[in-house]
């Protein structure tokens, strides 16, 4: 989806349809997400096949769907590529999974990710960036879109313990998970598109885990930490270690490239801004976080009311799912003034919920932010400059907000 | 592999057979013809199924050969491919 809205448009909020894919392939929602938090801050939604929905657009309406498992449960399914069928893995995967429950799946995994024990890797991940963007150096055309899908991989794959000959196909199988309509992922229909790839991936991990079980022994990786912990006196088992390894696949493949993508889009579009960040490398934590509001990358997330609740106005009935639209809440002027604008000093940028909010805030978040500052270091400190070399192409999800190609050119800079 | 049957002439009894078999994991009454998916078949009842019929049938199937048949009726012709291959 374009990220800089275009021209206002005349939006009938009565016959929009924020599920209509090639509004985020080709189309422009940010003027509709404007009116929504205008004039529907609770909007309602039927589907031609009858499955309906409502939708949140402002910033304390999502945090409060997105935060509060009382009144909106994650039980159901969150994901609303989903709408309308039960989560096959609800109650197990911990995206899927409300405290207390949920605070059990989340704890081992978690102590492994906060900001302390990720600092250790930084190093490993400096260089596997600096490997990444090598290819951009010498002045040829560069896809960074393309490429940056396999960057989570290339920072994720050494610390969960999966051999690099596998990155490529597991990338392919989380792009599948999260856009199985766009093209360059379709296999058969949408739904043989997500059965195929949730069903490789739990085998993967699964396999996995069996494999090195047989083979004793340990290492420090992410997935070897879950075969050893006990929470609650208990080792996980393995289907459950092979939910986890799936969250983290998914979680950290299908967002961070798109919101490299997207922050490397707004800064050529801004040369200003590419000069500033350049000028002051202390600016690279602020300009992260502007980046993650801006892109947003994880467009939405999706719960179903516990009861008949009130919220903006309106009243969601019992059972109802609500979407909660992050890329929208992220452009809420009640919360960051001049939302449209991309700027790298904007002094609230922190304050995004690009990662969630509450009990599900997004567990990567500190490997996430730590590899963002470290890419856009290694960028500012490599290029020069940066050039579009041809149309950027628009990721076809209404869940994940991104980019399938973006061209660009690089000049290097002199003295590195 | 020389294929020995052309890809319809599965028996009519195992697509019946399949059918019936997805039956006791989808909780209804499934014909040959029957898609999986709006049947409410998920990965997690595709893992299932394809487990049973390794364990009954002796054939493993490919997990996208499995979902993109999509019915009983071509589930069984891979199943009569799988052996004719074996
Ligand atoms: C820029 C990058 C990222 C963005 C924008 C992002 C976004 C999000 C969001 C919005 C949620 C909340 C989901 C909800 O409320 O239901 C979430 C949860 C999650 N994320 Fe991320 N994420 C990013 C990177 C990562 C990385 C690097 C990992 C893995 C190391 C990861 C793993 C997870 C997991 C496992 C959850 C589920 C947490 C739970 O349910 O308690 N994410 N993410």
């Amino acid at each position: 989806m374009r990220l800089t809205p275009g021209p206002g448009y005349d939006v009938d909020l009565d016959s929009v349809d924020l599920f209509d894919l090639d509004l985020y392939t080709s189309g422009d929602p940010h003027p509709i997400w404007d009116a929504m938090r205008a004039k529907a801050p609770l909007h309602h939604q039927v589907l031609p096949d009858g499955r309906e929905f409502w939708s949140v657009t402002r910033y304390e309406d999502v945090c409060r769907v997105l935060g509060d498992h009382r009144e909106f449960t994650s039980e159901r399914g969150t994901v609303p590529t989903h709408l309308g069928t039960d989560d096959v893995a609800a109650g197990v995967l911990m995206t899927s999974t409300d405290p207390p429950r949920h605070t059990e799946v989340r704890r081992p995994l978690g102590a492994k990710l906060t900001a302390r024990a990720v600092k250790s890797w930084e190093d490993s991940i400096r260089g596997t960036i600096q490997r990444f963007l090598e290819p951009a150096l010498d002045g040829e055309t560069f896809d960074l879109a393309e490429r940056a899908l396999l960057l989570p991989a290339m920072v994720t794959g050494p610390l969960l313990g999966i051999p690099e000959k596998d990155w490529e196909e597991l990338v392919q199988l989380t792009a599948m998970v999260t856009a199985p309509s766009d093209p360059h992922f379709l296999q058969g229909s949408e739904a043989a598109t997500l059965a195929i790839s949730h069903h490789e991936l739990v085998t993967y991990v699964k396999e996995w885990v069996t494999a090195r079980r047989a083979a004793e022994g340990g290492d420090d990786s992410l997935l070897h930490h879950l075969m050893s912990v006990r929470p609650g006196g208990a080792p996980l088992s393995d289907e459950e270690i092979a939910l986890d390894g799936y969250s983290i696949l998914l979680g950290a493949n299908v967002t961070t490239p798109h919101t490299v993508s997207g922050t490397v889009q707004a800064l050529v579009e801004r040369p200003e801004q590419f000069e500033k960040a350049q000028a002051d490398p202390s600016l690279i934590p602020n300009l992260v976080e502007e980046g993650l509001r801006w892109s947003s990358a994880a467009c939405n997330f999706m719960r179903y009311a516990v009861d008949d609740v009130h919220i903006g106005g309106g009243t969601i009935p019992a059972r109802g799912a609500v979407v909660a639209w992050i890329g929208s809440a992220n452009r809420d002027a009640a919360q960051f003034p001049d939302p449209h604008t991309f700027d790298i000093t904007r002094s609230n940028a922190k304050r995004q919920v690009a990662f969630g909010f509450g009990p599900h805030f997004c567990i990567g978040a500190p490997l996430a932010r730590m590899t963002l500052r470290v890419f856009f270091e290694e960028l500012l400190q490599r290029f020069r400059s940066i050039e579009f070399a041809g149309e950027p192409q628009h990721l076809r999800s209404y869940f994940i907000a991104g980019m399938t190609h973006l061209p660009i050119v690089a000049q290097k800079r002199r003295t590195p | 592999m020389e294929r020995q049957a052309a890809p319809s002439s599965a028996p009519v009894s195992l697509g019946q057979e399949i059918a019936e078999l997805w039956g006791e994991f989808l909780h209804c009454r499934i014909g040959p013809d029957d898609d999986f998916f709006t049947l409410g078949g998920n990965s997690l009842t595709g893992i299932k199924i394809i487990d049973r019929v390794a364990q009954d049938y002796g054939v493993q199937l490919s997990v996208r050969d499995f979902y993109l048949a999509q019915t009983p009726a071509r589930v069984a012709e891979l199943i009569e491919q799988g052996r004719a291959g074996a």
